[in-house]
């Protein structure tokens, strides 16, 4: 069977990724594994003392971790904020993307889970010193410690990037446990007050850098769906071979082949949908953005059918937590809500051509209040 | 004498807004899980009221409506944001003590169930055995006038909160598996019994392993006679496939599911594509109402004590692919907004994040009572031959 779910991103991350995630499956995240591990260089310029790496490289850990089911939020931590702060200065980003690189600084986006880096859920107002940042942002990975948060917001009419110290900003009003496992948090600022240095970088630079960490972040959630896929079909298919009822294997009922038929052909065509973003991605495709809505509708559909086929196949053991099938559903659905979820990519698809990337982008998920 | 169904129904209404506590109405208005508390405490007070047992005979404690009053009253306390009746005890056991038991045992154990003293859960399914129930293994061996049972059940709803559980074991080895099952009653503070809660997906805590290692049991707690516990097994199953309730109820998850998509709707200001989901919970309000019919013609078919055929398992399946369908539609209306908050700090509820946990939840009624495959074979098997 193994040869039937090729690896999308092979190499030495991908198999690194892999082994730390199947050693570490079953026990309480410890530490800070994702800088421990250094995936935070990943995308850092080698100038700035990363690897220098693509996002392929960073989708090749996302899928090793996704093949064993461990959550670790490396797309907010290894793509978004490296990606975001590329919109500093050259010195500015070179010195946080350095921090970045070798750990001494661990930086979350102050970003809803469900809502892309493009959405604005803090505005700030320039007062005589620094600033006034005020917002609603529910919904953050606080999987892991931060020491700063990187907050987009919305500043008179135009966008800016914010550098916050994690002890300015406070503790969370809620902490959660999120669907998939990870934990979430929801942050309430007041008319926070931050210095002239914490604003990053406005403007241009500002929104070409979030839609850059928006696409990377659609980007690597598909590769980490159709990761998660191909393990849920391979325990599937364990389980309907090893399991026995009225004296045979499950394995031997048509209904059930038929519905694990299916399932693999729906894998395929995700895959097969992935790897053409990717392409587009890297011939930096006009029509990317159309292309990974589409994605983002269609693989939620796919990936929706195939946890509730592998939920019922399991039978009693499909709703048991301690199954690693069980979890990975949850996980793909968890990451149809990633990022927005189909319905607000289906309402920006369906929206007449000329203004579809215009609608305004707040509340599009109904979080921010 | 002719019944003022209008009458029955007022008067009803009337009892469910004043006599059911508005903590507890608030938990069903919410989709929140409902637990030993709410159950047994609206128990308590139907059964003061002499409503404990709509569906009982009268000579055992029941009502003596007819099919249409029960229908009525599952109706009215589901709009009502009352609580359903609490299944293993007055649905499933209850049934099977009043049909198969002794007057002793009708004694020992009906009133305890009307008056929500008993809690019960249901022993069937073990690791080995789930759609193949007879294969179970679990045994009982008499011995000085007490049944011995050791092994092994799983999947066991509510056991942690039980003070009973009627299950099924092995009191011999015919050569048809079905024979040498027996069923039998079992408190479940018996020594030798060891309750393992089980995490399931919807983070709540309902499911459990249940061990059960020499576990002494009274000679005369075993119902029906020795080793034809199957055809008690089958006759509370087709029972389990029929609860009268889950049509009421799929209705008020339909009226609920639907406030919630407005709302959403409403929040999302244009920004979320909502067609989809309206053109959904349309097919679910044209389904439930077929369910309607369907629910009362197998009731009716029921009293009449006429062939219940392929009835339970169709209507088992309706109701799950409903509730499955409508659960579905609610965690698309509200998942951006509630997949991050699927378990809250220190058992805090989050409205929209219940129904998250509701659409995990739903996910079983395909599995638990009979899965839909094995359903759709007692359909096929109906209609093809085996
Ligand atoms: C929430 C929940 C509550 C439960 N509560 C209780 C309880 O209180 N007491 C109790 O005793 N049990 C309980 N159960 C157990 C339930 O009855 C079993 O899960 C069910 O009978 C299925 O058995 P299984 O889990 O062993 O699945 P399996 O029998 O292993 O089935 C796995 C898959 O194979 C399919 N399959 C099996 N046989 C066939 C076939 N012949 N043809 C086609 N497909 C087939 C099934 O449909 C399923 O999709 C509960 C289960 C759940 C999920």
């Amino acid at each position: 069977m193994a040869t039937s779910f090729p690896s999308l991103f092979p190499g030495m991350l991908l198999d690194a990724a892999s082994r730390y995630a199947e050693d570490h499956i079953a026990q309480e995240i410890q530490g800070d594994p994702v800088r421990e591990l250094g995936w935070t260089a990943t995308l850092v310029p080698e100038e700035a003392g990363g690897a220098g790496g693509t996002l392929s490289d960073l989708a090749s850990i996302v899928e090793g971790l996704a093949t064993h089911g461990l959550q670790l939020p490396v797309v907010e931590t290894c793509a978004v904020v490296p990606l975001l702060l590329q919109a500093a200065g050259a010195e500015t980003a070179h010195r946080w993307l350095e921090a970045v690189a070798e750990g001494s600084a661990r930086i979350a986006p102050m970003v809803a889970l469900s809502a892309t880096p493009e959405h604005d859920a803090v505005t700030a107002r320039h007062l005589d010193i620094g600033y006034e940042l005020s917002g609603v942002v529910e919904g953050v990975d606080l999987t892991l410690p931060a020491t700063h948060y990187l907050v987009p917001v919305q500043m008179d009419g135009d966008d800016a990037i914010f550098l916050v110290d994690a002890e300015r900003i406070g503790a969370p009003k809620a902490r959660y446990r999120t669907m998939e496992g990870r934990l979430g948090a929801d942050f309430a600022l007041e008319r926070l007050a931050v210095p002239e240095g914490a604003c990053l970088a406005r403007g241009a630079a500002v929104r070409e850098a979030r839609a850059k960490a928006t696409d990377a972040a659609l980007l690597l959630t598909a590769a980490d769906t159709v990761a998660a896929l191909a393990t849920l079909i391979r325990q599937t298919v364990t389980h309907l071979k090893e399991r026995r009822q009225f004296g045979v294997a499950l394995a031997s009922f048509q209904v059930l082949r038929h519905r694990v038929a299916d399932m693999y052909v729906k894998y395929l065509g995700a895959k097969g949908l992935v790897i053409h973003c990717f392409h587009e991605y890297e011939q930096g495709a006009a029509d990317l953005r159309r292309t990974l809505r589409l994605a983002k509708v269609s693989l939620a559909e796919s990936a929706r059918a195939c946890a509730e086929a592998a939920i019922q196949m399991h039978g009693g053991m499909g709703v048991s937590e301690e199954v690693l099938a069980t979890r990975t559903a949850q996980r793909l659905i968890a990451s149809e809500f990633r990022y927005g979820d189909r319905l607000m990519h289906a309402a920006q698809l369906l929206a007449p051509p000329q203004s579809a990337e215009r609608v305004s982008l707040s509340n599009q998920t109904g979080s921010v209040r | 004498m002719s019944i003022d169904y209008a009458g029955f129904r007022r008067e009803l209404e009337a009892f469910a807004r004043s006599a059911c506590p508005p903590d507890i109405r608030a938990v069903v208005a919410a989709g929140q899980k409902i637990t030993k508390r709410e159950y047994q405490a609206w128990q308590q007070i139907l059964n003061a009221q002499g409503w404990g047992a709509p569906s009982w005979p009268r000579e055992a404690g029941g009502t003596g409506w007819d099919i249409r009053q029960r229908l009525i009253f599952e109706e009215v306390m589901a709009e009502n944001d009352c609580p359903p009746l609490y299944h293993h005890g007055l649905g499933h056991i209850g049934p099977v003590i009043i049909r198969f038991g002794t007057p002793d045992q009708k004694a020992r154990f009906l009133p305890r169930i009307l008056d929500g003293s008993d809690w019960w859960c249901q022993g069937y399914s073990e690791p080995g055995s789930g759609s193949d129930l007879a294969s179970l293994s679990t045994s009982a061996r008499l011995e000085d006038g007490e049944w011995v049972v050791n092994g092994q059940k799983i999947w066991t709803s509510h056991a942690h909160e039980a003070s009973m559980i009627y299950m099924l074991v092995r009191t011999s080895k015919e050569a048809k598996k079905q024979e040498g099952i027996s069923l039998l009653l079992v408190p479940m503070d018996t020594p030798g019994i060891t309750v393992r809660p089980i995490k399931t997906i919807d983070g709540w805590h309902h499911l459990n392993e249940v061990f059960f290692d020499e576990v002494r049991v009274r000679a005369d707690n075993l119902v029906g006679e020795v080793g034809k516990g199957w055809t008690c097994a089958k006759f509370l199953l087709e029972r389990e496939r029929l609860p009268p309730a889950n049509v009421a109820r799929l209705e008020l998850m339909r009226r609920q599911v639907t406030q919630l998509v407005e709302q959403a709707s409403r929040a999302a200001a244009g920004q979320r594509d909502f067609s989809g989901l309206h053109h959904k919970l349309l097919l679910c309000e044209a389904d439930v109402k077929g369910a309607r019919v369907m629910m009362a013609e197998a009731t009716d078919d029921l009293i009449h004590q006429r062939p219940l055929g392929v009835q339970p398992s169709a209507i088992k399946m309706t109701c799950a692919d409903v509730a499955q369908r409508l659960t579905t539609i609610a965690l698309d209306a509200v998942g951006p907004d509630a997949a991050h908050r699927f378990l809250a700090d220190a058992g805090q509820d989050v409205p929209d994040a219940t129904w998250i946990q509701n659409y995990m939840f739903t996910r079983a009624r395909t599995i638990a009572g009979g899965t839909s495959e094995v359903q759709r074979n007692v359909v096929a098997n109906e209609l093809l031959g085996a």
